[in-house]
């Protein structure tokens, strides 16, 4: 809201220092977000947020500052008289609806002569932001911004009938708005009709048909009280925002109605040639009482947790005109004016006087805390889970949790439905990501853009599907990339290329410092986005929790992305039940270990784990691990085989091993890998 | 002191000039060689002592000789081991390390997880809640109704007509007042949602913190005293703050919270717009409505709430000077961090 101060300056003498004032207003709520000069001198913008609608105002921000300062307002001059000497003009008011409109109050004027403003007017409404159009619509934009409340003139003689009929429209009904376009109504919206058809929108924009025009001699003054909800409805529903809606809608002075009037009638007449031509109708069909809310000084003092005097209750409740009635010892009801639409409740009453009292003056104290803090259950995972990655070299990203619909195409949801966003801003916000791996793909090529070829990131957070029976799933996901060098190349590290077997390290030691129950990798070719050649599921208790591999080769060249570029994408939440397995003590081996390498040379379709597998399948006890140490192919390995080698640990806890019992347990290996996979010795 | 006492302090002092093998050997000569070695001279006075104190010295002088030779081959170990790696390559400790890997931490997680950690050790419950939310949560019960003007400032995106994208963390106080009775502390730090388009102070998400506090006797002087221990933990100093009256539906009295300008200590400068505070919070005590909206006795329980935008903290915090950094994930910019 813009704030002329010498407007200000009609209602009350302002201090000195603007810049002073200025720091004060805004410790009593009323922010001054800047002052700036214009040719109708220094004005404020003042942030008024929407539960003070009576600050929208010139009369309203004077009111604050003479009760911030203790000073009286000056009242501008208003017609004393509001009927006519004689009727020269009849007209009606009828209220069909009083629970849209509980009151409206009609003027009728003639000898109106329409000509610009005078110079001062035209050059205050500048100052505060409108635009002078004629001395009629300027004297009532004048009314609304010095004194808050929306006015309509209608050109009398463009009203089929002589009358004002508040009714709401009809479904489908038509009519064009002053601004020139025609518009659909609805039957909740609440229209000012002449007896032959509409005329305005009530509390929005009036229509084309009754505006005030160069030739208009009679007028036809509209103040009324509109229902914030209904004005607010209709103004959404339009997409029509005004002056006159955005007022309403917070709440307009349901008694102001009169005032507001006999202001314009001055100004009508002193600057328009206006006459009253037809005595002020004041139509009420709904009578509003003023809101009276029983107040204690006790309850005041216990939400504030500071002791306030009674009188300053009472002294500062009466300068903002308020009026309390005492009702007993630190007890009173009170009458709030007609132009707080704010007040409700007695928490209402308080901050009043809160603000006033001076927040700073309420002394600080510390709560007892009664009881431990916690965090959520998921947060010592995630933390762990954040801290592991970040160890093993991946840093995290946080990238907007929205999707675009190729992406989907391209990254298929593992189950439901995209869930799309209704009201978008761009294509970018259609919907909600239902993967983590399209969000990292597309860090992973701003960083290529940016010459960093060498990306390892993750990122944990939410992931969203619309299920079949139109809930929303909103789960825990992580997902991981890597793609470039392994790490910094120096003279120390070779640096070899991010390859699968490195995604996997990640999962396998994320897996591992959380502690996970038995996993496996294993091969998975039924992923869309990750190349079939080269991807894997991780299965915990026969439930797949995760994925991993390098991005499917089509994505990698649609993308542009030139090099490989692995990713895995992990479902926490399920994962959780499985991680933080309890450590049960094992006493250490008090007998060595005794480790045998053994190769052997199997066709190339043997995977590892089909060997692995066999091996501990053998029931060997003391057999205590098992790893793949060398992987050969070419010369002199024949070719369509490898060589493997493969260390064996024996332990036996309770004696120490001999040479020839590991001998006959490495000799069992080799026999039964020379059955099973055709493996010979080297 | 005896005599063999003073033989060894001179022995010690000789040793002690030996600095190489030559010269240790020089010493050993002079001590224990088999014709003017001190320590065999002294054995041969034995014979020109009276037979009763013959044992005595013997023994003494036996000691002696052991602890000489002793003393000597220690020393000479010593000597012996710093020629023999004088002749070694030595390791260019000035080269680079092993580049060990490590991983960026995002500034707005560090946040996140900072003032989750003050706000459980004040005895908060940080609870999970849907970012998906639904009207209820989101408006509804904090005292925003279909058609109420506020809505308007948070421009919200909505899935239909009940589900939408949680314009705040508010949601957070009317979770906590449902899981929980009195006393209740519950936190919230997570994504939010809002209809801006991306720009340099914009983005369509951002995240933030919110919190609720209810129990018997909550004033607001509790809300001025948690507020101050909370800025003082988060940026490690104690902080001017001041609360103005502000409105937000949820609350009434309502505050915005403004701390002395961390930059220019309050004298004015560019980023606090000359007027030495900058606008850091929203606060207030729960609206009466609020609390019997989720069943909790407004005439028994007091309590107040805040909510704070952690990306802009983080924007105060760094200097950074562009919203949509934190989003981009450019790796220049985390590895800052």
């Amino acid at each position: 809201m813009r704030i002329s101060i010498e407007w200000l300056r009609d209602f009350l003498d302002l201090p000195e220092d603007l810049g002073r004032m200025r720091q004060e207003l805004s410790m009593v709520g009323l922010v001054v977000e800047s002052m700036t000069e214009t040719d109708g001198g220094p004005v404020f913008e003042i942030e008024i947020t929407s539960n003070r609608p009576d600050c929208l105002s010139h009369i309203g921000v004077a009111r604050e500052i003479a009760a911030l300062y203790g000073k009286k307002l000056k009242a501008p001059p208003v017609s004393r008289v509001l009927r006519a000497a004689e009727e020269r003009i009849p007209y009606s008011i009828e209220i069909h609806d009083p629970d849209l409109c509980p009151r409206y109050v009609g003027l009728v004027f003639d000898g109106i002569k329409v000509a610009p403003a005078p110079a001062w007017m035209q050059r205050r409404l500048e100052a505060a932001g409108m635009r002078p159009v004629n001395n009629v619509v300027d004297i009532t934009n004048y009314v609304l911004l010095e004194r808050g409340h929306p006015l309509h003139a209608f050109d009398f003689d463009r009203l089929r009938q002589g009358k004002i009929v508040v009714a709401r429209a009809s479904a489908g009904q038509k009519m064009v708005t002053l601004d020139g376009i025609e518009r659909e109504l609805d039957d909740q919206m609440l229209l000012i009709n002449d007896g032959g058809g509409p005329v305005a929108i009530a509390g929005v924009m009036g229509g084309l048909n009754s505006e005030i025009s160069s030739g208009t001699t009679r007028v036809l003054l509209e103040c009324a009280y509109f229902l914030p909800v209904s004005v607010r409805r209709t103004s959404k529903k339009l997409q029509l925002s005004t002056e006159a809606s955005y007022r309403f809608e917070r709440g307009a002075d349901w008694d102001g109605v009169v005032a507001a009037s006999a202001r314009t009638s001055y100004l009508l007449q002193k600057y328009a040639g206006a006459r009253i031509a037809g005595s002020m109708q004041d139509v009420c069909p709904a009578p509003i009482v003023p809101a009276r809310i029983p107040l204690e000084r006790a309850h005041a003092e216990r939400l504030l947790g500071v002791s306030i005097p009674s009188d300053f209750i009472e002294s500062t409740l009466k300068r903002l005109r308020f009026k309390p009635a005492r009702k007993g010892r630190g007890k009173w009801l009170i009458e709030c004016p007609s132009y707080r639409a704010d007040m409700e409740l007695e928490a209402d009453l308080i901050e009043e006087i809160a603000r006033f009292f001076g927040y700073q003056n309420i002394p600080a104290t510390l709560p007892p805390s009664k009881r431990v803090g916690a965090h959520s259950p998921v947060y010592e995972y995630e933390q762990a889970a954040r801290r592991i990655l970040r160890g093993l070299g991946y840093s995290e990203t946080m990238s907007l949790s929205f999707a675009r619909q190729e992406d989907h195409a391209k990254f298929p949801l593992p189950s439901g439905h995209p869930l799309e966003i209704r009201n978008p801003l761009t294509e970018d916000t259609q919907s909600m990501r239902g993967r983590l791996a399209p969000g990292l793909v597309r860090v992973a090529r701003h960083n290529f853009h940016h010459d960093q070829r060498e990306v390892r990131i993750f990122e944990i957070g939410k992931t969203f599907a619309r299920m079949p029976d139109g809930s929303v799933d909103e789960r825990h996901t992580a997902g991981i990339l890597g793609t470039g060098a392994w790490s910094g190349k120096n003279w120390h590290n070779p640096a070899p290329d991010y390859d699968f077997f490195h995604i996997k390290g990640a999962v396998c030691s994320l897996l591992a410092g959380l502690r996970c129950a038995p996993f496996e990798i294993v091969p998975a070719g039924d992923v869309p986005w990750l190349d079939e050649a080269e991807s894997a599921s991780v299965v915990v208790e026969e439930r797949r929790l995760g994925v991993l591999g390098r991005l499917h080769p089509g994505l990698e060249g649609e993308l542009k992305l030139k090099q490989p570029v692995y990713l895995a994408e992990i479902d926490f939440q399920p994962l959780m039940p499985y991680l933080f397995a309890p450590v049960s003590f094992q006493s250490l081996a008090r007998f060595p270990a005794v480790d045998r390498d053994i190769s052997i040379v199997v066709p190339k379709e043997v995977s590892y784990s089909e060997i692995r597998k066999g091996i501990l399948g053998l029931g060997v006890e003391t057999l205590a691990s098992v790893d793949l140490v060398d992987v050969y192919e070419g010369d002199p390995i024949p070719p369509g085989k490898m060589s493997l080698t493969l260390r064996l640990v024996f332990l036996d806890r309770e004696s120490t091993l001999t040479v020839d019992r590991v001998q006959g347990f490495s000799d069992n290996m080799r026999n039964f890998l020379r059955e099973h996979f055709g493996a010979e010795g080297r | 002191m005896g005599p063999i006492e003073e033989l060894h302090i001179q022995f010690e002092e000789d040793l002690g000039k030996a600095t190489s093998l030559d010269q240790l050997k020089t010493v050993r000569d002079r001590w224990l060689s088999r014709e003017q070695g001190i320590v065999t001279a002294g054995m041969k006075k034995l014979r020109e002592l009276p037979k009763e104190e013959r044992p005595s010295f013997g023994q003494a002088m036996n000691q002696l000789r052991e602890l000489v030779e002793s003393r000597l081959e220690a020393t000479r170990a010593v000597f012996q081991a710093a020629e023999e790696s004088a002749g070694r390559k030595r390791t260019d400790v000035t080269r680079p390390s092993f580049p060990y890997p490590m991983g960026a931490h995002h500034p707005i997680r560090q946040l996140q997880q900072e003032i989750e950690e003050i706000f459980v050790n004040l005895g908060f419950t940080v609870l999970d809640i849907p970012e998906a939310e639904t009207d209820y949560y989101n408006f509804e019960a904090l005292n925003m109704p279909r058609n109420h003007p506020a809505r308007d400032a948070q421009d919200t995106f909505y899935f239909d007509d009940n589900l939408l994208l949680r314009t705040h963390c508010s949601p957070v106080q009317v979770h906590g007042m449902e899981c929980m009775q009195p006393p209740i502390r519950v936190v919230h730090t997570g994504r939010v949602y809002r209809r801006d388009s991306f720009d340099a102070t914009h983005s369509p998400m951002f995240n933030q913190i919110d919190l609720l506090v209810v129990d018997e006797g909550i004033t607001m002087g509790d809300l001025k005293g948690m507020l101050a221990a909370f800025l003082t933990r988060m940026f490690h100093r104690d902080i001017r703050m001041r609360l103005r009256p502000g409105f937000f539906p949820f609350v009434e009295p309502g505050a915005e919270v403004d701390i002395g300008c961390i930059f220019c200590q309050g004298i004015g400068c560019r980023i606090c717009k000359q007027s030495g505070w900058i606008e850091i919070l929203g606060a207030g005590m729960v609206h009466p409505k609020v609390l019997r909206m989720s069943g909790v006795d407004d005439s028994r329980y007091t309590g107040f709430a805040w909510g704070m935008g952690i990306d802009r903290v983080a924007i105060l915090k760094y200097g950074v000077d562009d919203i949509r950094l934190f989003f981009e994930n450019d790796l220049r910019f985390l590895n800052q961090f």
